[in-house]
């Protein structure tokens, strides 16, 4: 019998080295890609977790896969619990989707067999006990994502470096505050160990998801890392963080009991939203642009889990399913677009540059609709519900989140107006630029990313039952 | 012939004050000095010291050892990347040489001051912390070297944006944790995958640095008639 959570490890890795191997043939390595994601993820809502199954019967007995079971791993307890399952189906699910993207806007890039790479670290910290673990698998994702980050002939990302640098300082907090509690445990009177602990754990996932001031990594690595590797690293990489954070509120659940916690996550989330909200409309360059915005989306998740109950966990759990679907199709839009005009994402390189490349403009649009949380998009579905949820009890918030939305928006718009914006000829007249230089393949790609964005927008039925089944299996805001 | 074990053995007097003075000169070396050949050897050097007070928290001294070759193949690793960059980086310096060194001199005393201040501040700041607030579980000299690297770190992560100082910065801060970390929880794995992500920052560091490297020369190349 086969343990299954060591095959969610051990998959992504060896067809990290096989799509490596593949990389020059892009089709194949990046539809390998897809294929191994799909069928993890797939793999990993279906098994049953109460009995071993038999994939394939043809191979005899013995070859049963049992997805629930527990396997030591170097000593380690490799654990698939219930609530694990969705987190790891993001994980595979959103992976998926952006190497079905890097196959037509990133070929022959690193970020196929890097991003597998990540999945199994990224799957391992999920699944490995105790928790200690996790946060240096982290660490080490992290240093592993800088390969695919890394713009091929530019210089080196700034972005990857800090988040680099970021997730480097935020490891000693999360180590120390485990041996912490440790010693609480055996020393229960002394209280000042739980607030250390506290404190160091606070300022430990402040650094992992980019809480101002420590955000500066969030749209640096947008504006210079590869696009859809940077949104590998802040739909992926932060969901894995976002699901830590989950599980450490599970298995510490004093923490959520804390009398600050819902002060401190509130002022953390709104913080993002002001400052996300205020200099994005200021950005002359779509990257950065795409940074701030995450970050105001970010920042609202934190508020919706400040709400401190199940439904604003059920909120967070929300946004972080559709948050990929608006990303990467901006993501997508801005590689398209850097690779018509020689990497520069300046709104003065990209004059016009719509005509020329529509189905990236019309991504980066689409998508940029979606993170900023407009009607008749995936973005929309979730903040619609926040709005409704925080209006009540605290409108001044639920404005800001409103008002930073208006921020990207107006920094959208002017990009857009760049995008627009006609080529003039020499005696100054609007000229009727080339047809478009993307192939039909690319079209139709872009296409489905942006029918799925809008269906979501559209029938948020499908998706709203699954996060609230998702945040059922967290019991830290039980009453 | 002596094991590694057994020369760290006979120089384990040095395990005390003078290793941390020895910490302290090196990464006093890093933030101040540009001179990569100069900042390897004190990386190397720094890692010597290290595995020296390691020896002392613990009792596996072959763990210690292993710590110390992790650190050491990270120093190679740093030494072919930066020998690689600064022939590829030779042939426009030549063309370039005396304008550029003038102002260069006059930016390096500036910077150079500044980051000396700046590192003495620092180890002010490490000796009250290490008097005031030593570290649980851990001699207050080895308190101190936590300290000093932690402090020293920071600064090199704070000052620059160059990959290989960056570099310099999150693997000495890394190893201060450690030498904390180690007598705090005695594990294997995490004494592994700790070293397993400093040899993976250092490759990443030195991926940077090659690109950096690499995308210079081509803008050299383009800027060329």
């Amino acid at each position: 019998m086969i343990a299954g959570p060591i095959l969610l490890l051990l998959i992504p890795l060896v067809m990290a080295g096989v799509t490596y191997l593949l990389l020059r043939w892009a089709s194949l390595s990046s539809l390998l890609a897809v294929g191994t994601a799909l069928a993890l993820g797939f793999a990993v809502i279906t098994l049953p977790m109460d009995r071993p199954v038999s994939l394939f019967p043809f191979l005899g007995e013995g070859r049963e896969i049992a997805l629930g079971e527990t396997v030591r791993f170097f000593g380690r307890e490799l654990v698939l619990e219930q609530g694990d399952r969705m987190a790891m189906a993001f994980l595979f699910f959103t992976s998926a989707a952006i190497f079905l993207l890097a196959w037509r806007f990133a070929p022959h890039s690193l970020l196929t067999p890097i991003g597998l790479g990540l999945l199994s670290l990224l799957s391992g910290a999920l699944l490995i006990q105790p928790l200690i673990y996790a946060a240096l698998l982290i660490e080490i994702a992290a240093a592993l994502s800088i390969f695919g980050l890394q713009p091929e002939g530019q210089l080196p990302t700034r972005g990857g470096m800090r988040y680099l640098t970021f997730t480097t300082l935020a490891l000693p907090g999360l180590l120390v505050t485990h041996w912490l509690l440790d010693l609480y445990t055996l020393t229960p009177d002394n209280t000042g160990l739980l607030n250390a602990a506290t404190s160091l754990l606070v300022l430990s996932f402040a650094l992992l998801l980019g809480v101002v001031p420590f955000h500066t990594w969030v749209p640096a690595m947008a504006s210079d890392g590869v696009p859809l590797a940077s949104t590998f690293v802040l739909t992926v990489g932060n969901g894995a963080v976002w699901f830590m954070l989950l599980d450490f509120l599970e298995t510490y659940p004093w923490l959520s009991r804390h009398p600050l916690f819902s002060s401190v996550v509130l002022i953390a989330g709104t913080s993002m939203v002001i400052v996300g909200g205020l200099l994005a409309p200021a950005q002359r360059r779509l990257g950065s642009l795409m940074g701030y915005a995450v970050l105001a989306d970010n920042g609202a998740t934190l508020i919706a889990l400040g709400m401190s109950n199940k439904l604003g966990l059920a909120l967070a759990l929300l946004s972080l399913w559709v948050r990929p679907a608006s990303l990467i199709l901006m993501a997508t839009g801005l590689s398209g677009l850097r690779a018509q005009s020689g990497g520069n994402d300046s709104f003065d390189a990209l004059w016009g540059l719509g005509w020329k490349a529509p189905w990236s403009a019309a991504a980066l649009i689409m998508g940029g609709v979606s993170v900023a949380g407009l009607p008749v998009s995936a973005g929309f579905v979730w903040r619609w519900a926040l709005y409704r949820t925080l209006a009540p009890f605290n409108p001044g918030t639920a404005l800001l989140v409103l008002l930073a939305s208006v921020g990207v928006i107006i920094g959208l718009w002017r990009g857009l107006f760049a995008l627009l914006t006609r080529p003039r000829s020499a005696e100054d007249r609007s000229v009727t630029p080339p047809l478009s230089s993307e192939g039909w393949l690319t079209g139709a790609v872009v296409l489905v990313a942006i029918a799925i964005c809008v269906g979501i927008g559209l029938f948020p039925q499908t998706f709203a039952p699954l996060t609230i089944q998702a945040a059922e299996t967290y019991t830290f805001f039980s009453p | 012939m002596p094991t590694l074990v057994d020369l760290l053995t006979r120089v384990s007097f040095l395990a005390a004050m003078p290793a941390v003075a020895g910490i302290f000169v090196t990464a006093g070396i890093l933030v101040i000095s540009r001179e990569w050949r100069l900042n390897v050897l004190a990386l190397t050097v720094q890692y010597f010291f290290v595995v020296l007070l390691l020896t002392r928290l613990i009792r596996l001294l072959e763990v210690a050892a292993v710590k110390g070759l992790i650190g050491w193949m990270i120093c190679m690793v740093f030494y072919l990347t930066e020998r690689q960059a600064s022939e590829l980086e030779r042939a426009p310096d030549v063309e370039n040489a005396p304008a550029s060194k003038r102002k260069r001199r006059w930016f390096i005393s500036a910077r150079v001051s500044f980051n000396l201040l700046a590192g003495l501040l620092i180890a002010v700041v490490a000796y009250t912390a290490a008097l005031r607030i030593p570290l649980p579980e851990v001699p207050p000299d080895i308190s101190l070297a936590c300290y000093l690297m932690a402090g020293f770190g920071l600064l090199m992560i704070g000052l620059n944006e160059t990959p290989m100082q960056v570099g310099f910065g999150l693997l000495t801060l890394l190893s201060g944790f450690d030498l904390f970390y180690v007598a705090a929880v005695p594990s294997l794995a995490v004494a592994g995958l700790l070293g397993g992500a400093s040899f993976l920052i250092a490759l990443a560091i030195a991926y940077l640095r090659t690109a950096q490297v690499t995308a210079a020369g081509a803008t050299g190349e383009r800027e060329r008639p």
